[in-house]
């Protein structure tokens, strides 16, 4: 009954790649094939695949430690740096980048883009897995070490694989953020299968070649959530034990180990948090564009909250069904369904912009640079990250409870909003946090979208940096930074 | 300046060209009052705060209520190709001329009456006169004046390959305005020449900067000997920290080189936005004297209507520069030069 | 006239079919318990009773209406089911009180309170209707779950292993209580265990459920004196069972000559009878007419088990009421009173695959089985 809404939001994923395939093949099939099939685009593809390999790798290793040393271990202040490995969420890949660059230039090129990324992503790793660690039953560990395994042992043996999902999940946002990634590598000068897609509109200001590139991008997306879910297998990872869980034991930490812990988590927090911020700080101190006018902060924070807001709560809306559809009744149409919800995000936001805009003015002309069309665009981009979080947060529900309710006269759709939805709420809101903090700071798609007047911190942003006015500039990346800050706290708290 | 020569190539992907520091605030929020006669919308791809100022006074001086939304130009030109005859748009401000050539070839822009274009020199307006030109950069020579004589300036990008020069020339070759003057050269000497030309000056070890900002920074410290740019670059560069105090001084090529290529920022009537009495009206304030002087006030670029000549101080008169013969709208094959700096291993 | 009606229910989640052609009618008003070991299918036929699985074939009858058949599948909500599950499942975002009246929609509001609140008493927990669920302990959970289950006043009541999870002192009581329960709303019960003695103790009728068909189905008693087969003999209770011999109206074993069972095939003539260790008593080697040699002596206070081996090397266990005198190693003799039942030889001896196994730590031990 659920796969009417499902497939509404399945279809909806899909519009950008009908936009595709009509863009793609306005020249004919042959055209296309030679875009995609040139010897630049298998080189620029083994770029992107290298970057997105090595990114994913290092937000494994960043988000998995940090996540360990933050719930499992006596790290001083530990909610502090929990909220610390959050907030890069908030720094624009690009403003990560032109910190880095601006103090070592050297940096450009693969490892720059590599570091930037790397840093800029780990929360989307963080973030699953230290939830996860939260949450998981401490008895496995106690059972492991009273079976002779050391801490570390025990680490690798059991508390692991029960990040495995966790981490591949995330490790798969991380992949498709990289592969549609252009402000970081741009900056960074590391010439990717995106860059190649941008220079196709800003070049030739022409749509065919990039559409045809989009559609191996879309191509390259589902291969990779298709492996992400032969990771999954079929293990359960739903609480089965009684009662609420004891929070696990912390780790003491002896002197040297907690001046290694304590070095790494402040190492990473500088980077990817103090880094940038302290970049845009100076900005605003040597520019003399600093022109501070609180109005037009003021109107553009009210408007990014705005749109985000709506933006997330649309999103998850349309996440719900197929969520539900993907863990309740697994099948190939969930399964379908669960694909096609990626399909946006792992295209630049620009070419997912231009099909809203060819979509819109044809077929619902009323909506076009009107709000609710910029709110759609958001949801078609960041399905995913809403599509993750209520995912997982219904894993967690125990299905006994539904059929509790069911048995006691509730219909399916009874049991969702009673039951089911007030059960995965947190995690439901956990999922809506991401996409707002990510929707806030889109650029591509506001630019093209947005109603006529109306500024988002990121259009205001991109505004002054395009004139090099660094110093009006630093306030807007600022307010982002910190009004993120506050669901990246609440996330840094979510507990399944 | 370090900071805009880092930030260069993402606002390149954002569509737009670097302009010279806008000034003012911006008070923006004006929206369309769509269906009457006198309203207006612009697509901009030229920055809110250098647009904005001038939209209150255009509103002024035609009666029209304008709303203008901004993005970079590519962004502004894919959206208009997809939009088609669906587009809001009146008015396309465009940041280059390549832009506003894909749209005229689209068949997108409508035919400017002739009293508009007259103002405007034949080479700085479309070919199928649906467009028209109003600023205008030159591409440069920047050098550092106590390590260059001015004895010692080349006539000609060719002389930058050779021995002499080894070593001691800076580029930005992922800079959308090099990229420009590389069409032309392709269009003006054919591709062989064109391609011989890229790969003596890598093999003569000129600098690679990532844009025009840091390649101003370089000569100015005395780093490099000097560097392909554009005019306004230093013009802005002068305005913030005084003429006097810059090592660095422009070379204009002579003898219509295309070192000395110039580039125009347009404006163009779309067909289908159903506003051309208001877009025209528009169009003539852009080229009326008070806007031309704005321009080249705000953005050191060169006017190039109403008679106006360019207020800033030192800058070569317009007509001084001896551009290469090219038509603006031939360089539309940005893509092949692309693919050409790929083959030769620059970008 | 029954409440439950299961008719040729072929169900399963993969290819193999959990359910093979299973016929079952549950009593009116009564207490059935369905017992079987580990994957015989009883959480299949309660999961397709209540509408969470479509079974494959055959028909589901609740209070005379067909809620599964071909081409009829009325979803759970709809078929009066009450269900109380392993964990009590109770709603952890809702008080104790809406947790009860959360199947209460159709009655009129203010009635609901009423009701919540009976209920509450019917199960011995009036006044604790504020309460979130973690704050009851879990015997407390699992009345909470019944009362809610009981609350919509449904046809049937499932209650599937609801006693599982609790410890062994709680768990007498909160049966007694959940029988009381049942029985005062006069609900017909359906309870799915694994548990022998639970069943035999709770229920007032059994029906055995082995390899996705019902074994055999009647009395505690009946079961436990005419049991169908070894197989379901040794699954219900502590079982001797011996190769017998049918001769002139008595069975013949190791143990001497018995009785025959009225419910023994008198066609049958050689077979394995079925003794229940209970039948079984220890006296003088002397005067015995068997005799053996006691292995092992397992005291449980109120009564013990002793096996003794035989001289055929056959073991059997005795058990004894009250102290024993007999350690490892003494020689006792063996009487026999009462009757065994002659049943045909199974095809597939119990403790072979599908015969029971024992998944509780806290069923009594049944050392004495002849496969040990």
């Amino acid at each position: 009954m659920l796969a009417v809404p499902a497939a509404l939001t399945g279809a909806f994923a899909l519009l950008p790649l009908v936009y595709l395939v009509i863009r793609a093949l306005e020249r004919g099939p042959a055209f296309a094939w030679g875009v995609v099939s040139a010897d630049r685009t298998a080189g620029l593809l083994g770029n992107s695949l290298r970057l997105t390999v090595v990114v994913v790798v290092a937000t494994w290793v960043l988000g998995v430690s940090l996540a360990w040393l933050t719930e499992r271990t006596a790290l001083p202040a530990a909610r502090l740096w929990a909220v610390l490995a959050t907030l890069p969420l908030a720094v624009p890949s690009y403003v990560m980048s032109f910190s880095w660059l601006s103090a070592f230039p050297g940096i450009s090129g693969f490892t720059g883009a590599a570091v930037a990324l790397s840093l800029a992503c780990f929360p989307y790793v963080y973030l699953p897995v230290a939830a996860v660690l939260r949450g998981a039953d401490p008895a496995l560990e106690e059972a492991a070490r009273s079976l002779g395994h050391g801490p570390w042992r025990t680490f690798r043996s059991v508390t692991l694989p029960q990040l495995r999902p966790a981490a591949v999940g995330g490790g798969l946002l991380v992949a498709l953020y990289v592969m549609s990634d252009f402000g970081a590598v741009s900056l960074m000068r590391y010439d990717t299968f995106t860059r190649a897609i941008h220079t196709s509109y800003r070049a030739s200001f022409d749509r065919t070649p990039a559409a045809a590139l989009g559609c191996v991008l879309v191509l390259i997306t589902v291969a990779l959530v298709v492996a992400e879910r032969r990771t999954r297998g079929r293990a359960r990872y739903d609480r089965t034990g009684r009662g609420s869980a004891r929070p696990a034991q912390r780790m003491p930490l002896g002197r040297a180990a907690r001046t290694a812990a304590l070095g790494w988590s402040a190492a990473v927090a500088l980077a990817a948090v103090a880094f940038p911020v302290g970049t845009l700080c100076y900005w605003i101190a040597v520019g003399n564009s600093a022109t501070w006018a609180p109005g037009p902060l003021w109107e553009a924070a009210v408007a990014t909250v705005g749109v985000a807001a709506a933006g997330a709560v649309v999103t998850v809306l349309l996440a719900v069904p197929v969520a539900v559809l993907s863990v309740r009744h697994r099948g190939p149409l969930a399964r379908t369904l669960e694909h096609a919800s990626f399909a946006g995000h792992a295209l630049p936001g620009i070419t997912v912009a231009l099909a809203f805009v060819f979509l819109a003015v044809r077929y619902a002309e009323p909506l076009y640079q009107q709000w609710p069309l910029l709110v759609l665009a958001y949801a078609a981009l960041f399905l995913p990250l809403a599509l993750t979080g209520v995912r997982a947060a219904l894993l967690q529900a125990p299905e006994s409870l539904e059929e509790a309710a069911r048995s006691l006269g509730r219909g399916p759709f009874a049991t969702l909003r009673e039951v089911t939805l007030p059960l995965a709420a947190p995690g439901i809101a956990a999922g809506a946090a991401l996409t707002f903090v990510v929707i806030m700071k889109e650029l591509p798609a506001t630019l093209l979208l947005r109603p006529t007047g109306m500024d988002t911190l990121a259009t205001r942003l991109w505004t002054h940096t395009d004139n090099f006015a660094f110093a009006a500039a630093a306030p807007y990346a600022l307010t982002l930074v910190l009004i993120a800050a506050v669901p990246s706290y609440l996330l840094g708290r979510h507990r399944p | 300046m370090a900071t805009a020569a880092l930030l260069l190539p993402t606002l390149a992907a954002c569509g737009s060209d670097s302009e010279g520091a806008g000034s003012g605030d911006s008070d923006n929020g004006q929206n369309a009052d769509s269906g009457a006669a006198d309203t207006l919308t612009i697509y901009s791809g030229r920055n809110e705060e250098l647009i904005d100022p001038l939209i209150e006074k255009l509103e002024e001086a035609t009666g029209v209520t304008v709303s203008v939304r901004y993005a970079g130009t590519a962004e502004h030109a894919a959206t208009l190709m997809e939009e088609g005859e669906g587009t809001n748009a009146g008015l396309f401000i465009s940041q280059d001329a390549g832009a506003l050539g894909a749209l005229s070839k689209a068949g997108l822009l409508e035919e400017l009456p002739a009293e508009l274009l007259d103002d405007v020199d034949a080479a700085h307006r479309g070919t199928e006169d649906d467009w028209v030109g109003i600023s205008g950069r030159a591409r440069v020579l920047v050098y550092n004046q106590e390590l260059v004589a001015q004895a010692d300036l080349p006539d000609s990008i060719h002389d930058l390959t050779t021995e002499d020069w080894r070593g001691k020339v800076a580029y930005a070759p992922t800079n959308a305005s090099f990229q420009t003057f590389v069409t032309a050269l392709r269009v003006i000497e054919g591709e062989d020449r064109a391609e011989q030309w890229l790969r003596d000056l890598q093999a003569n070890d000129a600098e690679v900067f990532d844009g025009n900002g840091g390649i101003m920074d370089a000569v100015n410290n005395g780093d490099v000997e000097v560097g392909l740019t554009n005019h306004y670059y230093w013009y802005a560069t002068a305005a913030e920290e005084g003429a006097e105090n810059l090592d660095s001084r422009l070379h204009f090529f002579p003898g219509e080189d295309p070192g000395s290529l110039l580039n125009v920022a347009g404006v163009a009537v779309t067909a289908h936005g159903g506003q051309s009495e208001a877009a025209r009206k528009a169009v003539e304030y852009l080229l009326s004297e008070e806007a031309q002087k704005y321009f080249a006030e705000e953005t050191m670029e060169y006017p190039l209507a109403a008679g106006v000549t360019s207020p800033v101080e030192d800058l070569p008169p317009f007509e001084s520069i001896e551009a290469p013969e090219v038509n603006l709208t031939d360089l539309d094959s940005l893509e092949e030069t692309l693919a050409l700096l790929q083959d030769v291993g620059m970008v | 006239m029954t409440d439950l009606s299961v008719r040729a229910l072929t169900a399963g989640y993969g290819k193999a079919p959990v359910l093979d052609r299973l016929d079952l009618d549950i009593p009116s008003g009564r207490l059935t318990a369905v017992l079987g070991p580990s994957g015989c299918g009883k959480t299949t036929l309660l999961r397709c009773v209540a509408g969470f699985l479509r079974p494959a074939d055959g028909t589901v009858t609740v209070a005379g209406r067909i809620v599964a058949g071909p081409g009829r599948h009325v979803p759970p909500e709809r078929r009066a089911v009450g269900i109380v599950a392993q964990e009590g499942a109770l709603f952890p975002h809702l008080t104790v009180a809406r947790n009860v009246g959360f199947g209460l929609t159709s009655l009129p509001r203010a009635e609901r309170a009423p009701r919540v609140e009976a209920m509450l008493e019917l199960v011995g927990l009036a006044g604790l209707g504020s309460r979130m669920p973690h704050e009851l302990s879990g015997g407390q959970q699992q009345r909470v779950a019944l009362a809610r289950a009981l609350a919509p006043r449904p046809s049937v009541v499932l209650l599937d292993e609801p006693f599982n999870a609790l410890d062994t002192a709680l768990r007498g009581d909160l049966r007694d209580d959940v029988r009381a329960a049942l029985a005062a709303t006069g609900s017909t019960g359906v309870l799915v265990t694994h548990d022998q003695e639970e069943a035999l103790s709770w229920a007032d009728h059994i029906a055995v459920l082995r390899q996705g068909r019902v074994a055999q189905h009647g009395s505690p008693q009946e079961l436990y004196a005419e049991p169908v087969d070894p197989w379901v003999a040794s699954f219900l209770g502590d079982a001797v069972l011996l190769p017998g011999r049918h001769e002139g109206g008595r069975v013949l074993t190791a143990l001497g000559a018995h009785p025959l069972t009225p419910g023994s095939d008198s066609r049958l003539t050689v077979g394995t009878a079925v003794l229940r260790p209970e039948q079984l008593q220890l006296c003088s080697a002397e005067a015995a007419p068997v005799r053996g040699s006691v292995t092992r002596v397992r005291f449980h206070g109120h009564d013990a088990l002793v096996a003794v081996a035989l001289a055929d090397g056959t073991t059997v266990r005795v058990r004894h009421p009250g102290p024993v005198s007999v350690v490892p190693g003494d020689e006792t003799g063996l009487r026999v009173q009462g009757a065994a039942a002659l049943r045909a030889t199974a095809a597939d001896p119990p403790g072979a695959a599908g015969g029971p196994t024992k998944k509780s730590t806290d069923r009594p031990p049944r050392a004495g089985l002849p496969t040990g």
